[in-house]
């Protein structure tokens, strides 16, 4: 068993190397080449002078294909780290560590689906760095973490574990991606730069990516809930990890809302997705934070 | 010349009317629901720092901030006016925007309007131009043939000359917002039913061996007839389970063990493993030999005054006795002068007062140490300590709300699901002859919608592959996709 917890090491270390390159790749292709021209021009007086002006381009598409599938590698990798770790756990994630684990493999994966859904590299050049940031938050847990302990009584519950913390950091990884589109729809809307995707394009993803993360996260709501009665005889104890995971629900209602209010769309709605992802991180970090019942994080 | 039948807007109405009006009208402005949820949102946030160290660490860098922060661990903002309150709005926002949307979704589902113009196709996003050889009536049914096979409803309407044509189609996932936002209003419902009507009783303790009384209003009770707890070898607890028999007016009724997450069920009744502690039974009797109590007590729920490490019971005797227990100190690590009493395993100590006795206790120790299986005269009351067992801590509970919350559950997911991956599609245009046979100039309804451009591309091209017609596409913009592929065909 301990070999497969080192196996599911050596796979997310690999995971962690090949999305790194990724986003390297994806930042390169996504804020193009800058080449500087400098033209000499003759006078008539028998001088010369010296004029330059900046050239802008896309970047190499041979950087995005690359960036693709070292992406995709990444992307295997961690989800073989996840699978091998479920082995040797013989149960879903039930700590910070493989909690994070599961988000990078999801978060890689959901930006791969809406890279192919919409043919845009550019969301890799925000959706990989915050990947390879979770993946340094991994890194930087104590390695007593990676060690598999076995669950305590609370948490002895499948599926629903497996199921309730899944879908959350599915619903947390498509929030990344929303993220992203709403950072480039920002630079977008403000600069005519060529090669990146229109604001509506960005828009759209943005709203797709909520579109699928907000039913998630009512579903992850809901099964807490279902849980929540089976072992603590309420649906609901208005727990912290409960309200902050209620709260950056209600963050994504007002950003629905505000899709179909005139003057709202747009800009406003973007900086609410900003705004939403933070709040996702303060949900998924809260474990630093709030005392009650959910504190299994493992962390303090 | 002006319509004089018309009626002007607001002349003419009551005072009350227009009151009437504007309410309405506010509680069906999204904006007014937009802000009514950041404030939802802000009171959410605010209760669930209250439930961290974030205020602390505030306080600690900012020390001016300590009073608000003491005064904001103090509030209890989800139990609070303000919440109620904006919780309350929201339902009736809710409430009063579905009544006030339905006529209008309804329309646009059963009765939507048919015709249009060329002014509307001309100005809109983006259009397409079909033109074939055929005549109008053939190119009408083709368009409708292929139009139904990609499964939208057409709708057409005869102008002169030209046929106006309507197709949609997920029409009818319009109304799962209805569901969704129903939803939302069943589960403050069921919470309300629960609150109310329900109860939980959160600190049930039963001694191993001993029976105790649910009560509110039910005719149960509760015998434990063994605690058992696992460990692993790392030390971290296992399993707790309780072996329970379930009594109705004595009688039992069920049987059966349970553990966290697997509770017992009879009726409406759910009755929860929690926690366990240890506790001591007693035998007191008094001076006639009578049988005062015949029971355990559990231990760590108070503690000695002297010492927090050492757990202690009381009982309480109907006949007006109230004995103290206290159990030895549970921490190894303290030193002997923490416990001046130097109970040792296997002991208790056990003081014995009259209730109502008002003499103050001047001396410091009046009860006696008891060993296992011993009995000592304390206070006028023979005590004997029989045993250490366990006690277990459960929750026992009955929510009414449940059945309620799990329909919102259905509702809100189905809702939601229905809403966003059944889009509403929808395509105007006008079919009308021309020189070289007939054309029809059809628009998408998908203003700043991407994906419904995007759809409406798709069909165009099916259009153009099934029916062999030539179809000029007018965009107002390139998507962005289309440009990127373009800029790497170039590179």
């Amino acid at each position: 068993m301990n070999g497969l917890v080192q196996l599911s090491f050596y796979c997310f270390t690999a995971a962690s190397i090949s999305l790194a390159a990724a986003a390297v790749c994806y930042v390169a292709y996504a804020v193009g080449r800058v080449r500087l021209r400098r033209t000499v021009l003759a006078t008539s007086a028998g001088t010369t002078v010296t004029t330059s002006d900046a050239e802008f381009a896309p970047g190499s598409v041979s950087a995005g294909r690359f960036g693709t599938l070292l992406a995709w590698f990444g992307f295997v990798f961690a989800g073989l780290s996840v699978l091998t770790r479920i082995i040797a756990a013989g149960h879903g994630p039930s700590n910070m560590y493989e909690f994070s684990l599961v988000f990078v493999f999801f978060i890689s994966g959901i930006y791969l689906a809406f890279e192919r859904m919409y043919h845009v590299k550019q969301l890799g050049a925000i959706v990989l760095p915050i990947t390879v940031g979770m993946a340094a938050y991994v890194w930087y847990l104590p390695a007593s973490m990676r060690e598999v302990d076995p669950l305590n009584p609370a948490l002895q519950n499948q599926p629903l574990l497996t199921i309730h913390v899944s879908l959350a950091i599915l619903a947390y990884a498509t929030f990344a991606v929303s993220f992203a589109a709403a950072v480039l729809y920002l630079v977008a809307s403000r600069r005519e730069i060529a090669w990146l995707p229109s604001a509506d394009l960005l828009d759209d993803v943005g709203y797709r990516a909520v579109t699928l993360g907000f039913p998630l996260l009512g579903l992850v709501i809901i099964l807490g809930s279902i849980w929540a009665y089976r072992a603590w005889g309420a649906y609901w104890s208005w727990d912290p990890k409960e309200t902050a995971a209620l709260f950056t629900w209600l963050v994504y209602g007002v950003y629905l809302h505000t899709r179909t209010l005139r003057g709202w769309r747009g800009t406003r709605s973007a900086v609410i997705l900003l705004l939403g992802f933070g709040a996702v991180l303060f949900t998924y970090y809260g474990n630093y934070f709030f005392g009650g019942l959910h504190a299994y994080g493992g962390v303090k | 010349m002006a319509d004089v039948s018309a009626r002007p807007r607001l002349a003419g109405r009551s005072p009350g009317e227009v009151v009437i009006d504007r309410i309405w009208r506010f509680f069906c402005s999204v904006r007014a629901a937009v802000y009514e949820i950041v404030v939802l949102t802000l009171i959410v946030l605010l209760g669930t720092l209250r439930g961290s160290s974030v205020p602390q660490m505030l306080a600690d860098n900012v020390p001016f901030t300590k009073p608000i922060v003491t005064r904001w661990y103090a509030y209890d903002f989800f139990h609070s006016l303000p919440f109620a309150f904006i919780l309350t709005l929201l339902s009736v926002a809710i409430t009063i925007c579905t009544i006030n949307r339905a006529p209008g979704i309804w329309r646009t589902i059963a009765h939507p309007t048919v015709p249009t113009s060329w002014g509307f196709l001309r100005g809109a996003e983006t259009s397409a131009r079909l033109a074939a050889p055929a005549d109008g009536p053939a190119l009408t049914d083709q368009l409708t043939s292929a139009l139904r096979r990609q499964r939208y409803r057409v709708l057409l309407a005869q102008k002169g000359e030209e046929t106006h044509l309507y197709a949609d189609k997920n029409r009818y996932a319009k109304l799962g917002t209805f569901p969704f936002h129903l939803a939302l209003i069943l589960i403050l419902v069921g919470g309300i039913v629960g609150a109310r009507y329900g109860f939980r009783d959160q600190q049930f303790i039963v001694p191993e061996g001993s029976t105790r009384a649910v009560g509110h209003g039910t005719d149960l009770s509760i015998k434990l007839d063994r605690f058992i707890d696992s460990y692993y070898q790392n030390g971290v607890a296992q399993s707790y389970q309780s072996n329970l028999v379930l009594l109705k007016d004595g009688q039992p009724v069920k049987t059966g063990s349970i553990t966290v997450n697997h509770p017992m069920t009879y009726h409406n009744v759910v009755i929860y493993q929690s926690s366990f502690g240890d506790a001591a039974s007693f035998r007191i009797t008094d001076s006639a030999g009578h049988v005062l109590y015949d029971d355990s007590t559990p231990l760590g729920l108070y503690h000695a005054v002297y010492n927090p490490n050492a757990p202690a019971g009381v009982i309480t005797l109907p006949q007006g006795y109230q004995i103290s227990v206290i159990a030895p100190d549970d921490n190894p690590g303290n030193v002997p002068t923490n416990d001046p009493i130097q109970i040792q395993s296997g002991q208790m100590y056990v003081e014995v007062h009259k209730l109502g006795d008002t003499t103050p206790s001047t001396t410091r120790f009046p009860g006696k140490i008891i060993n296992q299986g011993t009995t000592a005269n304390v206070n006028g009351l023979n005590v004997e300590f029989l045993r250490e067992r366990r006690y277990t801590l459960l929750q026992v509970a009955n929510n009414p709300g449940i059945p309620i919350f799990i329909l919102a559950a259905f509702l809100l997911v189905g809702g939601l699901a229905v809403t966003f991956y059944f889009p509403h599609r929808r395509i105007r245009g006008i079919i009308a002859a021309s020189d070289t046979g007939a054309v029809a100039q059809l628009v998408p309804l998908a203003k700043r919608d991407w994906s419904g451009q995007r759809d409406f591309q798709r069909l165009l091209d099916e259009l153009e592959r099934t029916l062999g017609l030539s179809v000029t596409r007018q965009a107002g913009r390139a998507t962005g996709a289309a440009r990127l592929e373009t800029a790497e065909a170039d590179a």
